[in-house]
């Protein structure tokens, strides 16, 4: 084969002209076009910034990285207890709806934008008349604030309104952890476990491994502990006993599928198994036995977790067990819970309802919170809400509470706005805007608050004073501005050693099981801020594949007794109320329980988020009951509109995941046979390993690709098409039946092959191999008959079947990366423009590259470190170790493609337990 | 049956084909001239500037080094343009004339962007680091030209593939010492004849390594 490169290009160059695209494909690229230079500084170079974002109040520690001035990508903060430099779901996701367009920008008064003054005026009018009334009428009702900045605020308000009430609501409150602590120990009391030291755990309905705010921390703590089990010969064993599958139930050695009536009755056979002093009653389950020996014998690295939907009586069984065990120190540690003022919220939210209903709220501030539309529907909120004179809603969208109140004020994102938070731990943190706001007119809580006590201090002022007050005068700039540099402004909380009560258990009343279906609420990506985020939409849920909406998830036995096929439209009926919900069968869920993910069907979502799925608010009891018996499902025999990426049931039948057994080892990675010459690679090799026996599948590695390198959204119609745009997708292989397991999580990025399947096969060359062994994508050489995507055995590569670019080109894009056109192919390009920059950085300061010093996005998303990335032939690198290592096996390794991704088995119990 | 066409139009459409086999190799090299031509590329091409900055003044009469506005050119892929206080660092002692100025003004006070216009911006898959080819020995005016004779700025090259090419397939003959980066006089003789046709073509992917600097993903994304 002669040379090609300069005689073909030369023949296109020729073609274009003809075609009269004269400017041609490398043509002067926006000539003239600006180029800004900020007016102070080099704002225009890339920075990063420590920061804090909240979920469910608690916050996480974030890296933000700008472009001129522009947010482009979140990183996880190594120093940040909740996150040591791992990301979630919804971190990844925040800074998307920064730039929202349809974030809400103006102050509304009476729905119509009226200027900030009036609604000073109004605050100033409203003030003498609260305070000269003690505030009588007055309610706040806010998130769960752990914020000492807004707690110290709002203790503020209620000193000069000792009559104002103060109210919490987080619809995924778990106010029975709440009231098991206080049965327990009488006290409130935050359970953190120590996912690295304990050697045996139970969850009882708790998943530590799924969304919530410390899931990156325990992620970690997790797979620390099984790295080190491993190595140990002892792996640490994991037992989950719940209703509707979740992450940690995936990759428990032991899962138990329990019905929501059986939840007590469990627990109480494991304690009564491993002698609990002080029990009321006990309990009998085939499992209990072997589950209370191995927590015997794990002693104080015992663990058992109690999660949202138990009741109050189990979390405090899972107290008391971690006592006996001596847990506490070892396992797990307990300290004063993180939110400023701990309550049962959804018990706060109806006290709050009914004063409102009996006429006696005149002024309702709602901060931060949307009540109309993540309350039960039953509770009312919304018609007693036209009881209340003066209404205030603080909001960063103009959601359905909003649309109800009489004045709404836009909350600035967290992302663009000065605050302070506490994490799951309790270790403070201080946040401080990545960007100038977007919306001018944004006032934050503090401010708000501010205003009405009559002192409007801006908020960093604000949580200045708050800081001030704490360190004292002496140093103080000093500190803050370590505080701001590290993103952590103090310590964890201290532990506790609170003592058992020895009244702790209270059995909750048994009756016969009741009949009929029971509802178990669960949450899911939607609620809140989240249901406007289109790559929290479009991003398939991992246990379901679900995408763009919602179903109520039954296990396959009980939706075919009901004659329901996946995406069967069913009827559901509890206590009189009805909801039209698509249905989805889910293996490993128990037997007559019926999950209905929060969030569905919002009637101010925007363009995004309105009308995907179904409303499980409208279904729910008034008072947030997670778990309710009586559920009525007929099937209406329609289809659902339901967008799935996937069969409900995927059983691994023929090993595509290889279980190992401890001590088992696979055949070491050999080069297969192959038809092409093969290529010395004598410089760098890149190439990534993939630790499946650490893998979650949390999402994680696919939101921070799809953000670094500008992944587009194809909508829910594409998406049904098969043509999503993820460049990592995370297959879920579910364990044939014997197998203890229950689904292995397998990230599938391009595989970079060295005999790559996809080259020869492309007519235009756009696909080639570099000497580093890349697989790189030539987008302008690219026309689109899409050969290589047929060939690709891992299917990979994507196909623009849409011009993505206007939608892409904001200010949030990463400018590293380009935007593609429509009809070309794009796939995974192992983040080539990170290896590039350490290049030529090394090259800069005339230095080697070091081994770990490129790092792909998915690679620092993921809490669990399941993602390695290095030069193959650097002697000492860590993907090179792990070539090595027993586990490894290359996906379709006999199809010869020797690609550069290679994979790590997961480990499964010697026997099933 | 009468003939349709007449002898006449049977000439014609001849003529008419061979005027277009002939029309066709000659739009061919019109087109392939007009690809590589200057104008397609908007080399001399002046972009419409917020301020009627001269090049020929600041680096050519007043001698200013490029660094002294380009800040990031050693250490950054982005040169970086001039904040408008490095303008009126000096502009708010000598040369005060305010109309011209407004736009540094309006940036101060707005704390935005002096929206310069690029003149040299390449494509969105090209990936270029000022700071490497300064490390490298590239001079400043072996891409920009002689900068400092410019009353208005314009590119001096077109900055094409192939002719980010040639210096790649052998930089040495335009190489200088990395002390001598900034300095303006030219290089020690006229670069390079371009070496033409198969002279061009080393043997590739016959097992020969080809150099680093012409592998794809070294500048594009």
């Amino acid at each position: 084969m002669l040379s090609d490169s300069a005689g073909r290009r030369d023949l296109l160059l020729m073609g274009a002209s003809l075609a009269l695209a004269a400017a041609g494909c490398d043509g002067p690229d926006e000539h003239g076009h600006p180029l800004p230079a900020r007016a102070r500084g080099q704002a225009a170079e890339a920075a990063s910034f420590a920061t804090v974002l909240d979920l469910e109040g608690l916050g996480r520690g974030v890296l933000a990285r700008t472009r001129a001035g522009h947010a482009v990508k979140l990183e996880g903060n190594p120093q940040h207890p909740a996150s040591l430099g791992a990301t979630d779901l919804f971190a990844e996701a925040a800074v998307l709806s920064l730039y929202d367009p349809e974030r809400s920008r103006r102050i509304r008064h009476a729905g119509a934008p009226c200027p900030a003054a009036e609604l000073d005026a109004a605050l100033a009018a409203v003030r003498p008349a609260l305070l000269a009334s003690q505030g009588r009428g007055l309610r706040l009702l806010t998130g769960p604030v752990a914020s000492p900045t807004l707690a110290r605020l709002i203790a503020e308000l209620l000193a000069a309104c000792p009559e104002a009430r103060w109210h919490q609501h987080d619809p995924l409150a778990d106010d029975a952890a709440l009231a098991g602590a206080l049965a327990a120990f009488g006290e409130p009391v935050a359970v953190l476990p120590d996912l690295a030291r304990a050697q045996a755990v139970l969850c009882l309905g708790a998943d530590p491994l799924g969304p919530g705010p410390a899931q990156a921390r325990q992620a970690r703590d997790w797979s620390r502990g099984r790295r080190a089990g491993r190595a140990a010969g002892r792996l640490p064993r994991l037992f989950v006993a719940e209703a509707s599958p979740s992450l940690t139930g995936a990759r428990a050695d032991r899962r138990i599928p329990l019905h929501p009536a059986e939840a007590e009755e469990f627990a109480r056979a494991v304690a009564a198994a491993l002698g609990l002093p002080g029990l009321a009653r006990g309990g009998t389950h085939p499992e209990a036995a072997g589950i209370a020996a191995a927590l015997r014998e794990a002693g104080p690295a015992g663990l058992v977790l109690a999660g949202r939907g138990q009741p109050p009586a189990v979390h405090a069984l899972a107290q008391a067990i971690n006592q006996a065990l001596g847990a506490p120190g070892t396992a797990l540690r307990l300290t004063a819970p993180p939110l400023a003022r701990p309550e049962p919220m959804a018990a706060s939210l109806a006290a709050l309802t009914a004063a409102m209903a009996a006429g006696a709220v005149t002024h309702l501030l709602v901060l931060g919170a949307n009540p109309v539309a993540e309350a039960p529907a039953a509770l009312g909120f919304a018609a007693a809400l036209r009881r209340v004179e003066f209404t205030l809603h603080a909001g960063p969208w103009l959601d359905e509470t909003a649309e109800r109140c009489r004045w709404h004020v836009p909350l600035p994102h967290p992302l663009e706005a000065w605050g302070d938070s506490r994490a799951f731990c309790g270790t403070p943190a201080i946040r401080q805007p990545v960007t100038r706001p977007l919306a001018e007119a944004a006032r934050g809580e503090a401010e708000l608050l501010g205003a009405l006590l009559g002192t409007p201090l801006p908020a960093r002022e604000a949580v200045a004073a708050t800081w001030r007050a704490a360190w004292g005068e002496a140093g103080f700039e000093a500190r803050w501005e370590a505080a701001l540099e590290a993103g952590i402004a103090g310590d964890p909380a201290p532990a506790i050693a609170p003592a058992l009560r020895p009244d702790w258990d209270r059995p909750g009343e048994t009756g016969p099981a009741p009949a009929g279906l029971v509802a178990h609420f669960a949450p899911d990506p939607g609620l809140g801020t989240e249901a406007r985020n289109a790559w929290l939409q479009e991003m398939p849920r991992p246990l379901t594949g679900l995408a763009w909406g919602n179903a109520a998830l039954l296990d396959p036995l009980t939706a075919a007794t009901l004659g329901l096929a996946p995406g069967d439209e069913a009827e559901l009926t509890l206590d009189g109320r009805t909801v039209l919900a698509a249905c989805w069968p889910l293996p490993g869920q128990a037997p007559g329980c019926v999950t209905l993910p929060l969030g569905g069907d919002r009637q101010a979502g925007g363009a995004v988020g309105s009308g995907r799925g179904f409303d499980a608010n409208r279904l729910r009891s008034a008072d947030g009951a997670w778990m309710a018996p009586g559920l009525r499902v007929r099937a209406t025999g329609r289809r659902a509109a339901l967008v799935s990426t996937g069969a409900p049931h995927r059983p691994d039948t023929g090993g595509a995941v290889p279980r190992l057994r401890p001590g088992e080892t696979l055949p070491p990675v050999a080069p297969g046979a192959s038809l092409h010459p093969a290529w010395a690679y004598e410089g760098r090799a890149w190439a990534m390993a993939i630790d499946l026996d650490a893998c979650i599948g949390c999402n994680a590695c696919a939101l921070a690709c799809q953000a670094e390198n500008n992944v587009p959204v194809v909508g829910p119609e594409e998406l049904a098409r098969g043509r999503g745009m993820h460049w990592l997708r995370v297959d879920r292989y579910d364990a044939p039946a014997p197998e203890p397991a229950a689904a292995s999580f397998q990230p599938v990025p391009c595989m970079h092959c060295e005999q790559a399947p996809c080259e020869p096969v492309c007519p235009v060359n756009a696909t080639v191999h570099d000497q580093e062994g890349l697989n790189v994508m030539v987008h302008a050489r690219c026309v689109g008959t899409r050969t290589c995507s047929n060939n690709c055995p891992y299917k990979v590569r994507r196909f623009n079947w849409n011009d993505h670019r206007p939608a892409l080109d904001t200010p949030r894009r990463n400018p590293e990366v380009p935007l593609r056109p429509r009809g070309v192919m794009e796939k995974c390009t192992y983040c080539s423009h990170r290896i590039t920059a350490a290049r030529t950085q090394a090259g800069l300061e005339g230095r080697a590259l070091r081994d770990g010093e490129v790092e792909t996005a998915c690679q620092r998303a993921c809490p669990t470190q399941a993602i390695t990335f290095g030069d193959l032939n650097a002697p000492g690198s860590a993907v090179a170790a792990l070539r090595q290592d027993g586990r490894g096996y290359a996906l379709l390794g006999h199809l010869g493609t020797r690609p550069r991704t290679t994979y790590l088995a997961p480990v499964v119990p010697a026997a099933p337990a | 049956m009468p003939q349709i066409f007449s002898p006449r139009s049977d000439r014609r459409l001849r003529l008419a084909l061979a005027i277009g086999a002939a029309a066709l190799p000659l739009l061919l090299a019109l087109g392939f001239a007009y690809v590589r031509s200057d104008a397609a590329w908007a080399v001399g091409v002046p972009a419409a500037q917020p301020i009627p900055f001269s090049h020929a003044v600041h680096a050519g009469s007043l001698g200013l080094d490029c660094r002294f506005c380009h800040a990031g050119v050693e250490r950054a892929a982005a040169a970086g343009m001039p904040t408008a206080e490095t303008c009126l660092g000096c502009h708010a002692r000598v040369w005060t004339v305010a109309p011209q100025f407004a736009p540094l003004a309006t940036a101060l006070a707005q704390d935005t962007a002096v929206a310069w216009a690029s003149v040299h911006r390449l494509p969105d898959h090209v990936r270029f680091h000022h700071a490497a080819h300064v490390q490298s020995g590239v001079a400043c005016q072996t891409c920009h030209g002689p900068v400092w004779e410019m009353p208005r700025t314009v590119k001096a090259e077109t900055l094409s593939m192939g002719w980010c090419l040639d210096c790649h397939r052998e930089p040495a003959p335009r190489q200088r010492p990395v002390e001598r980066v900034f300095d303006r006089e030219p290089a020690a003789g006229p670069p390079p004849e371009r070496p033409f046709g198969l002279a061009a073509q080393p043997v590739l992917h016959q097992g020969i390594e080809v150099s680093p600097l012409t592998r794809c993903s070294t500048c594009h994304r």
